[in-house]
């Protein structure tokens, strides 16, 4: 049934065009492969691609807001691409003339919601009650210092936040011993950046995600790489306040301190990460970044739009 | 969730309540009415709250209990320098990486020989770049305790 127009709406030519495109999409099965085929690039292809392009880390925060809106669109694709498949599937009838259908087209996203609420869960409450427990644990060993900071007494020099409600920031006393004041405000503006952009959440999210794709499909590159490109922008922080220098000799200093007992997760990002402290900003790369961004999130809700026009 | 119960009072009254215990030492140990005792010289607190510390400590295995005719004697399961390395071992290698990673956020998590190398090799650099630019700067080389 057409919907009645108003006459000074549109003139005669652009809904002419939008009949002839809606024409199209409800023949063909256009929409609902395009957008499977972008879940598959944006769930699949695009971490690699984007995993792979080094100078991404050069602009951590463009990088990050890039694979937040690529992540979300994958999943907004899977979420939509039965929904978009249903004008297809109806031929012109009402959703109320085929039930079985319209529940079927539901019951596919209720899945992948389903699927990725699951994993959602899981992840929360897993990490927050390893957080919780440590959190007590930190609090009875350690000693508190001037805001948030404890200091445990133990030789290993290391540093390191436990984020969420009643955040702290840890400290060894073997790092306080090892570190000359400014390399110490270099890993503590280092773990308070962490705290004070909630990189805890970024982190969830991603591991939500990771963990909401079946295990065969799964890809460990887009974790892996948020996790760095959050651990340069932390370091970033404490080049701002300590510089380049103090805050590449801290990451010695502690990479040093933990002496490596063979099973020790080795993710090579140490020597990345201080090679980043001296790279220079790419303002014209950030900028394709947020493009990204932004057509990652806007084309799978404007098919979604187009297949229901 | 039962975490969210654990008001910051009592995680203090945690810590207070250890450090007693630890005081006590681990073969005397002490019962709910020592303890309480002793606490109760500098804060207003009731036997019934310390009584609730000691049983959360023991369902989290930081202290361990005997019977002592109808009441219970308390021993602090490890050492303070125990638990802490316990504590550290667990945050740095015990944990399911991918667990460790999301729930805290380490400052640097871990690097193998080769990396340390590589890590040298990139400070050379790195120093060599700012080059004149912190050569009025104290040139006191962290890290490098024997």
């Amino acid at each position: 049934m057409p919907a009645p127009r108003t006459p000074v709406a549109r003139g005669g030519v652009e809904a002419g065009t939008a009949d002839g495109l809606r024409r199209t999409c409800h023949d063909g099965l256009v929409v609902p492969l395009v957008l499977a085929g972008l879940a598959v690039i944006l769930v699949w292809v695009a971490p690699g691609v984007m995993a792979g392009r080094a100078a991404l880390r050069r602009v951590p925060r463009a990088a990050l807001v890039a694979w937040q809106a690529v992540s979300l669109g994958g999943l907004l694709c899977a979420l939509v691409v039965a929904p978009a498949a249903l004008p297809t599937a109806l031929r012109g009838d009402d959703v109320r003339d085929h039930p079985w259908l319209t529940g079927l087209a539901l019951c596919i996203t209720a899945v992948v919601l389903a699927r990725v609420l699951v994993s959602g869960h899981m992840v929360g409450t897993r990490i927050r009650a390893i957080r919780a427990d440590h959190r007590e644990l930190v609090d009875i060993i350690g000693d508190r210092e001037r805001e948030g900071l404890v200091v445990l007494e133990h030789p290993t020099p290391t540093a390191y936040c436990i984020p969420g409600r009643g955040h702290r920031v840890v400290l060894t006393r073997g790092v306080l011993d090892a570190l000359p004041e400014d390399q110490l405000s270099a890993v503590v503006a280092h773990e308070r950046a962490h705290l004070r952009a909630r990189h805890d959440l970024l982190l969830e999210f991603f591991t939500v995600l990771h963990e909401s794709v079946p295990g065969r499909l799964r890809s460990a590159s887009a974790l892996a790489e948020v996790r760095l490109l959050v651990e340069a922008l932390a370091d970033r922080a404490a080049v701002r306040r300590s510089g380049e220098v103090a805050t590449a000799r801290a990451l010695v200093a502690i990479a040093e301190g933990r002496v490596p007992d063979g099973g020790t997760i080795a993710g090579a990002s140490a020597p990345l990460r201080m090679r980043l402290l001296v790279a220079g900003d790419r303002p014209g790369l950030a900028l394709a970044a947020y493009g990204v961004a932004l057509t990652a999130l806007v084309v799978p809700v404007a098919l979604l739009v187009l297949a229901w026009a | 969730m039962p975490h969210s119960t654990s008001s910051p009072r009592l995680g203090d009254l945690e810590r207070v309540v250890m450090e007693r215990l630890w005081d006590a030492g681990s073969t005397d140990g002490a019962t709910v009415r020592e303890v309480h005792e002793a606490l109760e010289r500098d804060r207003d607190i009731a036997y019934t709250t310390v009584m609730t510390v000691l049983d959360r400590l023991a369902k989290k295995e930081l202290v361990t209990r005997e019977r002592e005719g109808r009441a219970w004697r308390y021993f602090p399961a490890d050492s303070r320098e125990a638990l802490t390395a316990r504590t550290m071992r667990r945050t740095l290698d015990d944990m399911a990486v991918t667990d460790r990673r999301s729930a805290l956020l380490h400052f640097l998590d871990g690097a193998s020989t080769d990396e340390i190398a590589d890590l040298k090799a990139a400070l050379a650099e790195v120093e060599a770049r700012a080059g004149s630019a912190d050569a009025g700067r104290p040139r006191r080389r962290g890290g490098r305790h024997r």
